[in-house]
């Protein structure tokens, strides 16, 4: 029998901050949340691939706001991500071109605001360009730096999984990706200026 | 490639966390000394948060996929909209077999021979079954005159199986059930002296409708409970489980 583990708004907290073995938390979420993001998205002009989409990145965007500590914990999870939902969707109207829509629904939602997390969600589009930057460096690239950077794997892990001579040659490789994909970022100065102003990657 | 860019390896070091001692505090005065190297250390230190943030997001994705497919097989169907549709649904459902019901205990109970009669009757149709034989009678009964086939049957001095089997409809027609059973009679008994076999399971079949339509249902029952009884009979269709148990109930009354 299948058995689903229930979270508190706590145990939630701790376990999305957890970069061990996050996944039971995230279906979680999926089960108490992405029906009310749904309803939400769907009320206001968007279509159900909207809200698989936004609910996609308000996760990460939550984990991540978890993982640098940004959460104050002054609202209930699901209040804080409702939040998010609403600033990432009327962003992604703007973005689209539909500011009028998007004022509208502003407007309407305005009483129900109980935080500003505009802050969070800065720097939407250069953060959807960097992750476009890593999908282009190579498979063999994005696995060494995703087991190191990511999964946090030792070098003697990684040498293990994609079978390289010595850990020497993975660290090389790793170093040249790394670089590889700061030389990216470099050719567009824009780009690392954007998060220099808003200080989000610390 | 200027001077500080072969510092790159100590860079990435250092955002590794792997600079300790003298090395570490040699380089962070490289650091403070240098705008390029601070520069190069940023790009590197977003690169690796980049980094982090695609594996995240694939991460992210993977339980999308799964989860989105669990919730379509099984919180669909337990969705109040749905729920409530399939109630509805089997309500209606409900109301009309007691309807269908209510109805087949109406007729059953209000069933008369005349109602019987007037539901089952079809006049026999000589066009798409005996085609054209060319004697008056036949004639009028293709034009549908019935009165010209009664006129032509009455002159008749010795009229024969298919002549009596068409006054018979005629008679049917025309609201004459006493004489249409003389009729389909007189067609079986021609068949019988003769041993011919002219309109011989139309005119049973006529002969009961006749017996119905002369309110006289316990004559008719035997004859359709034979048809109803026999498969390959033509008529057999006609007489269903239904047709038979009403005429029954009217031979009992």
């Amino acid at each position: 029998m299948e058995t689903r583990k229930l979270f508190t708004d706590s145990s939630l907290i701790q376990a999305l901050r957890s970069e061990a073995n996050p996944d039971e938390a995230i279906r979680y979420l999926y089960r108490t949340q992405y029906q009310l993001t749904e309803a939400y998205i769907k009320q206001n002009s968007g279509t159900p691939e909207d809200a698989e989409d936004i609910f996609q990145e308000v996760v990460l965007v939550f984990i991540e706001i978890l993982r640098n500590d940004k959460f104050r914990g002054e609202s209930s999870v699901s209040t804080f991500l409702y939040a998010l939902t609403r600033n990432i969707w009327l962003n992604e109207l703007k973005k689209r071109g539909k500011s009028k829509l998007r004022d509208e629904i502003f407007e309407k939602g305005k009483e129900k605001e109980t935080m500003d997390v505009s802050y969070h969600i800065a720097n939407r589009e250069s953060k959807s360009r960097l992750m476009q930057l890593v999908d282009q460096l190579g498979e063999n690239c994005k696995k060494i730096l995703l087991a190191f950077y990511f999964e946090n794997l030792a070098m003697k892990e990684i040498l293990k999984q994609l079978k390289y001579d010595n850990e020497q040659v993975v660290r090389n490789k790793k170093y040249k990706c790394l670089k590889q994909l700061e030389q990216m970022i470099a050719r567009e100065p824009g780009l690392a200026k954007t998060f220099k102003s808003s200080q989000l990657y610390e | 490639m200027n001077e500080d860019s072969t510092y790159t390896d100590l860079l990435i070091q250092y955002l590794d966390g792997e600079l300790s001692g003298e090395e570490l505090e040699s380089f962070e005065k490289k650091l403070a000394e240098s705008e390029v190297l601070r520069g190069e250390l940023e790009n590197l230190a977003l690169a690796k948060q980049a980094v982090r943030r695609y594996g995240l997001k694939n991460e992210i994705s993977l339980i999308h996929g799964e989860m989105i497919e669990d919730m379509k097989t099984k919180t669909l169907p337990r969705s109040p909209v749905r729920k409530m549709i399939f109630q509805y649904a089997f309500r209606v459902a409900a109301i009309l077999i007691v309807l269908i019901g209510l109805s087949a205990v109406y007729q059953y109970l209000t069933v008369t021979p005349d109602k019987l009669f007037t539901e089952n009757f079809h006049v026999f149709d000589l066009h798409e079954t005996r085609g054209a034989t060319g004697t008056n009678i036949e004639n009028a009964y293709k034009k549908d005159d019935m009165e010209a086939v009664l006129l032509e049957f009455r002159q008749l001095k010795n009229p024969q199986a298919g002549d009596f089997f068409l006054a018979g409809n005629a008679f049917l027609t025309t609201h004459q059930p006493a004489k249409a059973v003389e009729a389909f009679d007189s067609v079986r008994q021609i068949n019988q002296s003769h041993k011919t076999h002219i309109f011989e399971e139309d005119a049973e079949y006529y002969l009961a409708l006749s017996y119905l339509a002369n309110k006289e249902p316990a004559r008719a029952y035997p004859i359709f409970e034979k048809i109803h009884a026999d498969a390959a009979h033509p008529y057999n269709k006609e007489v269903s489980a239904w047709f038979l148990r009403k005429v029954n109930r009217l031979q009992e009354r």
